[in-house]
């Protein structure tokens, strides 16, 4: 029998060593089991392309144009979704919302994650008194409710943020602290996750080898000891965005959320109230497209979390 | 044990402490509670000074801050507007239990008021957590025990759009099927707003057919968030060797049901719904906006706009106190459950 | 298991809420509910500035003259209308000699006196002391109350005596021991009052009680109680008097009128006195576009004020000042600023705007943009008009640009930086009245612009000394003939200058169920015949 060498293996070590799986790949075929995963995936691609293909077939300023005499249509061949109660046609409204609640849903998210990270990542590593103030600060957010914070937060920055042009539009200020205020009421429960990571991640011998040799703080949290704690991250991530587009449409339709005219799908739905029988294609189309979107997020969310870590705890709410 | 709970009772006084000022200053910056005192007109330059000066509002920040804290009674104040501070201060602060007079409805206490509201909120929340719990249970336990059946499929997706559907969506579809339609259709219909019909008045059969829908609409949500993780805690449990074992000597599905996985699988529900009561106190502001409860979250908007600082600071300080107070009793309860855990 | 008890656990469930619905039996007695969208704060008018509070006056308590349907006085507690010296120094009143209150003591000058010193009085912490520091009261016998004037005050008979007559013999208790009737109780719960009914119970966040006042000193009111159920929005509202549940709403959404007259409910509109429209700032800090007078005759030119009455389905009238409730002010030689987009782009290009880069907005000779922008509340109506005038605006070439703010922000003072009181805006638009029914209004003063030394002044507008001396003159002329004259100056003037540009007249809407017999309002008290109503099987 011949002496294996590693240059040249036989060819059933090659093969099996051929088939060896990259993380990537592991986690997509775990991820593939979850039918509805699967499915989640492809309804949000299907309503993101609405949002943004959309804009093709209609302009922003064709969102806004008013018509009182054509007020509260319902559906028709020009009017796909009716209009509403100023006579705006509510699909190329809903086309347009869905850009504005996506975005807030992702920088929400980005906002809490990186927030939620940082503070996590600092107290858990450092530890001591740093650690014990952080935690505190953090105990006391979350000992604060969410929506009543949201309420005061958003009533307190509404009017203080001037809008802003960006790629051409025009986004109310509201949207800007909308964003932020949605992302600073919702890092609290990933702090604490990647705190908890941290903690004993840091006994491990890999950040024991690092430190001998040198290496300083800032490269070790976060080339060393943040990429061991991603799957938390990522699946607090992705139903933070779901969260977030929910929080929005909350505090829209409590009158403190994003301001007209810039649509969104949550603030179409402040005002389609009164017309729960006489005009309900003014809540049915931006409702159903909320709960199309939360959901195919919250499908993503569970695959993602059984594939990246089918022994993880963490909480699902 | 009676050290930990001193312990975390002394940690708990600078939190308190930290969410009143954060909430202070936040409630500082956001509105004029002076602005609407003219009705639909602006308020005059000579009432709007007086009525600062009159209701504290003229002093900096941080000494409005302290007068809520520890009262103004130990120091003199300017009533009468002639610059010279010669009566003395009437509120006890927060301290001694004074939350000072609602800047809106300046006959009432901001406790007082609280206190009207309070047992409404508590009439529809406990009902609506014990229905919840009972409902999340059993399907939860349910589902794990028939894992895999079509039972259990349907279930889980039926859970997931639950959970996924902004409260006032199932609030607005529930009141047009079982309110307007039933309504249309000659059926006995549901009422939709309010706690009692104010001919009738407030008898335990009317607050009873209001708290209908409020608690559907809520339930929904929260019963399929739950049974999830119920039906995600039970599987893990199941899993385990112990239980195994269990089923090996020969005891009944049941038995094993009661007498092992339940137990072990209450422990982190139990951490939940801990930290769930006292956040009902909050009362869902949205549910109770819809359908017109008169309750805590009924107050808490209606004062937030109108920028009325003692009740608004009142709510959430009682709040956190709630909060606090619960995961204590909830780590205590977590403690006597699971026998391997010790608190130093 | 399990699914056997959750089925008996949802059909137990499903007849209990069977048999409550068919256990609500309605109490006998006739009563009638009126649909609230806000809950007072007090039932004491001096500690509330709420429409909500004030509509109620007539219910519970009494005032000494009270305003009909057509917005006209009437002695009501008084032997005559009040009179007033021909110096306009002095007025008096001479009460009845048979007014009680609900308790049976007699209504005398002493309550009245009393009433005066407790909003005076530094001590309470009252709304407002308006109109009461500008003039001293006294009662020469138990029947006659004197005021007297400092200076000649024009709008005192629509604004004194407005709110609630106190109880001496209850208050007065009160004041003594603790030194100011803030924390009174009869403030929230008046069981002392004179009015066709008395205050029975208010359950906080649900219903205001009111049963009949068996020992009324007038003719006691038909129905036997009245019942205030708030609800929490428009929509509630709405429902509550389509389906029946409530008898009486006020000021619906207009979208909604239709469904009322579809469903057979009487709609009755009243004037108030009140108008929206647009206030025009031509302070410092406004764009110069805004100062420039030929911007703001483009501007009322380019609205098609009419078409968007459709947001109220065309119910309502265009105005044009702010005093067309009181036409007998309004110079008669006004003619309405059209609808004429034409003229408008005529107007503007000869003033020097003229649209150099093709974006469809003008700009002036040095190349600035034409843009304005406008604050404004949340509520929605006034949202939808925003977007109106926007496009409108838009077809002319002006850029409008659209703010909205929670009103106690929008109205916050100088000092916080409310955006009314900064002029951060070129155009405000809200709904406000004169002193009904009297014109006089200080809005337009100069010594009421805010700053830092007068950080309270609510003139968000403008200075102009011809209009500051015709105001400063109406308010102490009192010939009736020449106030008038004035006022028409005032009107002409402030039309010409596109001061003030009118949107609707924002009366009051009333809408009642036809079982309500005799029901009438007014703009000023509201329920002034609330004992005449009565409901017909």
């Amino acid at each position: 029998m011949a002496i294996p060498n590693p240059e040249n293996p036989p060819a059933a070590i090659a093969r099996i060593e051929k088939t060896q799986l990259t993380f990537i790949q592991l986690v997509w075929l775990r991820f593939k089991r979850h039918k509805m995963a699967v499915a989640g995936i492809i309804s949000l691609i299907l309503l993101v392309l609405f949002a943004i293909l959309g804009t093709a077939f209609t302009t922003e300023a064709y969102s806004n144009i008013t018509d009182t005499s054509i007020r509260l249509m319902p559906p028709s061949h020009e009017h796909p979704f009716g209009t509403d109660t100023v006579g705006r046609d509510i699909l190329s409204r809903t086309i347009y919302g869905g850009q504005i609640s996506l975005m807030i849903g992702l920088i929400a998210m980005a906002v809490e994650v990186v927030v939620g990270v940082l503070i996590g990542a600092i107290a858990g590593y450092y530890g001591g008194i740093i650690d014990s103030l952080l935690m505190r600060f953090t105990e006391a957010m979350f000992n604060i409710p969410q929506i009543p914070l949201l309420l005061v937060l958003g009533k307190l920055l509404a009017d203080k943020v001037p809008p802003l042009n960006l790629f051409g539009r025009e986004f109310s200020g509201s949207v800007i602290v909308i964003m932020v205020v949605i992302g600073l009421t919702s890092w609290m429960g990933l702090a604490r996750i990647v705190r908890a990571n941290f903690l004993s991640l840091k006994e491990r011998e890999f950040v024991t080898a690092a430190h001998c040799i040198g290496t300083r703080n800032g490269p070790i949290i976060f080339g060393h000891i943040l990429p061991n704690t991603m799957a938390p991250i990522i699946v607090s991530a992705t139903l933070g965005v779901a969260n977030a587009i929910i929080s929005e449409a909350y505090v829209s339709f409590l009158g403190v959320g994003v301001r007209p005219p810039t649509a969104t799908w949550g603030n179409m739905l402040n005002g389609a109230y009164q017309y729960i029988e006489s005009a309900p294609w003014l809540w049915i189309f931006p409702g159903i497209l909320i709960v199309l979107t939360v959901l195919s997020i919250n499908f993503i969310g569970d695959g993602l979390r059984d594939a990246l870590d089918p022994h993880s705890l963490v909480e699902s709410k | 044990m009676g050290r930990y709970i001193i312990r975390r009772l002394l940690q708990a006084i600078p939190l308190l402490l930290i969410i009143s000022i954060v909430i202070f200053l936040l409630l500082q910056s956001s509105g004029d509670p002076l602005a609407t005192m003219g009705g639909r007109r602006t308020v005059r330059p000579e009432d709007r000074a007086r009525l600062a000066r009159q209701l504290g509002l003229d002093k900096p920040v941080y000494k409005q801050y302290i007068y809520w804290l520890a009262g103004n009674d130990w120091l003199k104040i300017d009533f009468d507007g002639d610059g010279i501070p010669e009566t003395t201060g009437t509120r006890k602060g927060v301290l001694r239990g004074d939350f000072g007079t609602s800047l809106v409805s300046r006959g009432k206490s901001a406790l007082s008021l609280i206190g009207e509201r309070l047992p409404n909120t508590l009439i529809l929340m406990i009902p609506a957590e014990i229905i919840m719990l009972i409902f999340a249970l059993s399907i939860g336990i349910y589902s794990a025990l028939r894992q895999y059946t079509w039972v259990d499929q349907v279930v889980t997706t039926g859970s997931f759009i639950g959970y996924s559907m902004p409260i006032f969506f199932i609030a607005l579809a529930s009141m047009y099927l079982f309110a307007v339609n039933f309504r249309k259709w000659g059926l006995p219909y549901l009422p939709t707003v309010g706690m009692f019909d104010p001919k009738v008045g407030k008898t335990f059969g009317q607050v009873v057919l209001h708290m209908v829908l409020p608690i559907f609409s809520m339930s929904v949500v929260s019963v399929s968030a739950y049974s999830r993780y119920v039906r995600s805690q039970m599987l893990e449990v199941n899993n385990q060797d112990y239980i195994r074992t269990a089923h090996a000597k020969g005891l009944t599905d049941r038995q094993v049901l009661i007498g092992h996985a339940l137990k072990n699988a209450a422990i982190p529900i139990v951490t939940l719904v801990g930290i769930e009561i006292p956040f009902l106190l909050g009362g869902a502001v949205v549910t109770e906006t819809i359908f017109g409860w008169p309750g805590m979250g009924r107050l808490f908007i209606d004062h937030l706009t109108r920028s009325d600082t003692p009740v608004v600071m009142g709510i959430l300080m009682l709040i956190s106190v709630a909060v606090v107070v619960c995961q204590l009793i909830t780590d205590i309860v977590y403690a006597w459950l699971d026998p391997r855990i010790r608190y130093s | 298991m399990n699914h056997k008890l959750i089925y008996k656990v949802l059909i137990a469930l499903a007849v209990f809420s069977l048999v409550l619905s068919a256990c609500g039996t309605k109490a006998g007695g006739k009563i009638v509910t009126f649909a609230w969208t806000q809950e007072p704060n007090s039932l004491n008018r001096s500690y509330s500035s709420m429409w909500y509070q004030s509509a109620l006056i007539q219910v519970y308590s009494c005032s000494p003259w009270q305003y009909n349907e057509k917005n006209e006085p009437y002695a009501f507690m008084l032997t005559e209308l009040p009179t007033i010296s021909d110096d306009g120094l002095v007025a008096t009143m001479h009460l009845r000699d048979d007014l009680k209150w609900s308790d049976g003591e007699p209504i005398t000058a002493d309550d009245f006196v009393f009433t005066y010193d407790m909003i005076t009085n530094p001590a309470n912490a009252v709304d407002s002391v308006y109109p009461y520091d500008k003039f001293t009261v006294s009662s020469p016998d138990p029947l006659t109350v004197v005021m007297t004037f400092a200076d000649v005050f024009t709008p005192w008979m629509s604004t004194i005596w407005q709110g609630t007559i106190m109880p001496k013999h209850v208050l007065q208790p009160v004041f003594d021991t603790a030194g100011t009737i803030d924390a009174a109780e009869w403030n929230m719960a008046p069981t002392v009052g004179c009015g066709p009914f008395t205050f029975t119970s208010w359950e906080s966040g649900s219903t205001l009680r009111f049963d009949r006042n068996k020992k009324y000193w007038e003719t006691p009111a038909k129905l036997d109680a009245v019942i205030f159920q708030f609800v929490p929005d428009d929509a509630a509202q709405t429902a509550a008097c389509l389906a029946g549940d409530a008898d009486v709403c006020f000021w619906p959404p207009y979208e909604d009128i239709p469904a009322f007259r579809e469903a057979g409910l009487n709609v009755m509109t009243e004037p108030s006195g009140y108008n929206e429209g647009w206030f025009f700032n031509l302070r410092d800090m406004a764009t110069p576009f805004i100062k420039d007078l030929n911007v703001r005759k483009a501007i009322a030119m380019a609205l098609n004020r009419e078409a968007n009455t459709d947001l109220r389905l065309k119910v309502v009238k265009v105005t044009e000042t702010f005093w067309d409730a009181l036409p007998a002010y309004v110079d008669p030689g006004i003619t309405p600023w059209p609808y004429d987009p034409e003229a408008a782009k005529a107007l503007l290009e000869a003033s020097g705007y003229v649209d150099t880069d093709g974006d469809g907005i003008r700009e002036d000779i040095n190349g600035n943009k034409l843009t304005i922008s406008e604050g404004n509340t949340t509520k929605t109506e006034r949202q939808s008009y925003q977007a109106l005038a926007q496009q409108q605006l838009l077809a002319v070439g002006i850029d409008l640009k659209i703010y909205s703010y929670d009103s106690d922000i929008l109205f916050d003072s100088f000092s916080a930086g409310g955006p009314a009181a900064t002029g951060i805006h070129d155009i405000y638009q809200w709904s406000d009245v004169p002193a009904f029914p009297d014109p006089d209004s200080s809005y337009w003063l100069c010594d009421q612009m805010p700053s830092d030394a007068n950080p309270y002044g609510f003139n968000y507008f403008v200075c102009d000394e011809t209009l500051d001396a015709l105001f400063k003159q109406e308010v102490v002329t009192s010939d009736p003939a020449a106030r008038m004259t004035i006022f028409h100056q005032i009107t002409r003037y402030m039309h010409d200058n596109v001061y003030y540009l009118g949107i609707w007249e924002d009366g009051d809407v009333w809408i009642v169920n036809p079982r309500i017999t005799g029901a009438k309002f007014s703009g000023v008290t509201p329920f002034f015949n609330i004992s005449e109503w009565d409901i017909s099987k």
